[in-house]
């Protein structure tokens, strides 16, 4: 590890991104865990890096850190390279996916420790603890040690920490999982609230599109080590990369049904049924007859009387989930799912002949057939 | 703490159990206590009619056993007794310290090679006896026979790769996120060993210092063999009541058992209640 002659703080750069990644590589073993990933995060913003179990998310977190070395690539904070630059020189704060709390330490003391390593005077550790817990609402769990808190309070308490100062960056490793689900959507409002309000720069991971949905500002969508797709929220569901990226992003998933292009007629034959290719892909299916795999989301799709339907299918299964339901329905071409109201679903039995339509034309996605991209990017 | 009620098959076999364990030890706490003509009266006799500390006494006044008409040794057990205090615990010292930075060494950076920790262990797999020649020779060579200097060694480099073995598992018992939430807090690396793993693996430490105190508290081979006239311990002490004049010295050699017992029994109870583990309980989501 190379020594550091200057401390990063004294050549900031608020014109620089917060954090700018470049080509980041690492290996454990034989297992490439990271590939050339490169991303940037600007000041103030929530960056989501999203993606299954053993994507590389905590890999790039710990490795932003410091915590990790990578084989390759740069990590530059504020445009200051962090090679060989201690975790703690770094000015970031993190919270780690299993909240590591000190305990040995109570809820005060743990909140508390980054500005006690600090040698700040105890009266303002004291002013500043009492206040970020009256914001976190942990007042009461000051004095208690780790093992007497609700996994609510210790992940409380695991965000104070983290909070208590002002780094110039957050990491945030699946901060809110593992917790009950009415207390994650609470707390991830809470998370983006707290951030937009200080202005932090968050770079958050997590497996859950939901929660990026939710709060994210630009999503990472990280997949094998590698960076797919660099989106906001909404293009990543509108416009995504590739056909995983689809079915990663949106519950239930996104309807992928094998459809035949016919230039002549400006048709495409999908579910037994011919139906006009939107604008959007007439031009991208480019005049070329053949075969592509038609992407619907489920809430682009509306029941019609069978005889005047696009599609028509038979009804295999209703699960409803309180204000609309998810319909199953198969013919022999293919199956959808699709949203109904549930007013609707309640008159419904299986096995009944049902149409469907389409709706939002210009939201169908077309991927290719062999390496699953999006035609339309 | 036991919470369940045995059956009576197994309380029998329990009380067999420890009929059979702790046999010895009364017999060693009676023949403490018996005059030399008890010692191995036949038939046994199992509690003296006289009771007498005159084997205490003899330990550190070889002579007085002779009111009894029985031959003495010459030397005494003080000697002894300092010899084994200082070996021990200087060597116990040394180390669990060296153990403890080998064991985090090993545990959070020893990505250099999986055998590292099985090559510490090998130098456990020698039978002391097949180590202890050369040893004498080496140490006669260097000056180091017959100090404490090298005694402590030996018992160091002979419990090092326990002591580093034994903390390790307790090291790898901790989350490591608990140091790294340390470094990300402001400490260094050394700084968030010496503030946050230590700490909370001072159970298992003191634990492993208990263990490896009774492995070099006990040890009798290096001693005998290393050992002329400057160094003693009490377990080379204890061969030594075995005299040509007046045979063995039952009582004497029991007297001095049952002292060397006293601290182990002492460290015994106290490390039952440091092996508790559960010491990070709620440091991480479960």
């Amino acid at each position: 590890m190379t020594s550091m002659t200057s401390t990063p703080h004294t050549i900031i750069q608020p014109d620089r991104p917060t954090l700018d990644i470049g080509g980041l590589c690492k290996r454990f073993g034989s297992k490439t865990a990271l590939h050339d990933v490169s991303l940037a995060a600007e000041p103030g913003t929530l960056t989501v890096i999203l993606g299954p179990a053993g994507a590389g998310k905590t890999t790039t977190l710990r490795m932003i850190a410091g915590l990790d070395t990578p084989d390759a690539g740069t990590i530059a904070l504020q445009g200051v390279d962090m090679q060989g630059v201690e975790p703690k020189d770094r000015d970031i704060a993190m919270i780690f996916d299993n909240l590591a709390l000190y305990p040995n330490k109570t809820g005060y003391e743990n909140i508390a420790s980054p500005l006690l390593i600090r040698n700040i005077p105890w009266q303002e550790v004291q002013t500043r603890v009492f206040a970020l817990a009256a914001t976190l609402r942990i007042s009461h769990v000051l004095k208690r040690l780790p093992k007497t808190m609700s996994g609510g309070e210790r992940q409380r308490v695991a965000l104070g920490r983290a909070l208590i100062r002002t780094p110039r960056l957050f990491l945030l490793d699946e901060p809110l999982s593992s917790l009950d689900a009415k207390l994650r959507i609470e707390l991830r409002a809470e998370l983006k609230r707290l951030q937009r309000e200080h202005g932090h720069t968050f770079v958050l991971a997590t497996p859950d599109f939901h929660e990026a949905m939710a709060i994210a500002d630009t999503v990472i969508m990280l997949r094998e080590g590698r960076v797919v797709q660099k989106a906001t929220p909404q293009q990543l569901y509108d416009a995504p990369a590739d056909r995983d990226v689809a079915l990663f992003v949106g519950a239930p998933q996104v309807n992928l049904v094998t459809a035949q292009y016919q230039p002549d007629t400006g048709c495409m034959q999908a579910m037994g049924a011919r139906l006009v290719v939107p604008d959007h892909l007439v031009r991208v299916l480019n005049g070329m007859p053949g075969e592509f795999e038609l992407g619907i989301r489920p809430e682009n799709l509306a029941l019609a009387p069978p005889d005047s339907a696009d599609i028509r299918c038979r009804l295999l299964d209703v699960e409803p989930l309180g204000l609309k339901s998810v319909l199953t329905v198969h013919n022999d071409h293919g199956q959808l799912r699709l949203f109904v109201d549930s007013v609707v679903a309640g008159g419904l039995h299986n096995g009944q002949e049902v149409g469907l339509n389409l709706l939002h034309t210009g939201k169908m996605l077309a991927f290719d057939p062999h390496s699953g991209r999006n035609m339309a990017l | 703490m036991l919470t369940k009620r045995l059956s009576l098959v197994q309380a029998v076999l329990m009380a067999m159990a420890l009929v059979v364990v702790l046999f010895p030890v009364f017999w060693i706490l009676m023949t403490a206590i018996k005059p030399p003509t008890d010692w191995n009266a036949s038939p046994a006799i199992w509690f003296p009619s006289q009771p007498t500390l005159i084997n205490f006494k003899t330990l550190f006044d070889p002579a007085a056993i002779r009111e009894y008409g029985v031959g003495g040794v010459s030397q005494a057990a003080t000697d002894a007794v300092f010899g084994s205090i200082l070996a021990s615990v200087t060597a116990t010292a040394i180390s669990v310290a060296i153990g403890l930075f080998s064991a985090i060494g090993i545990s959070r950076y020893g990505n250099g090679s999986k055998s590292t920790p099985l090559v510490i262990l090998s130098g456990r797999m020698f039978p002391p006896a097949a180590i202890a020649v050369p040893f004498v020779i080496m140490f006669s060579t260097i000056g180091l026979i017959d100090s404490f200097t090298g005694l402590i060694a030996i018992y160091v480099a002979v419990t090092l790769p326990f002591s580093t073995w034994m903390i390790k598992s307790f090291v790898d018992d901790l989350p490591r996120e608990i140091e790294e939430a340390a470094m990300m807090d402001g400490r260094s690396r050394i700084g968030a060993h010496l503030t946050v793993t230590i700490p909370l693996i001072k159970g298992g430490l003191f634990a492993t210092t208990m263990f490896v105190f009774i492995l070099n508290w006990s040890e009798f081979m290096f001693a005998l063999v290393l050992s002329y006239t400057n160094v003693s311990t009490i377990p080379v002490q204890l061969a030594k009541y075995v005299t040509a004049t007046a045979g063995t010295l039952y009582g004497v050699q029991a007297a001095l058992a049952v002292l060397a017992m006293v601290p182990l029994v002492i460290v015994g109870y106290l490390i039952q209640s440091h092996l508790a583990r559960g010491m990070t309980f709620g440091a991480i989501k479960q």
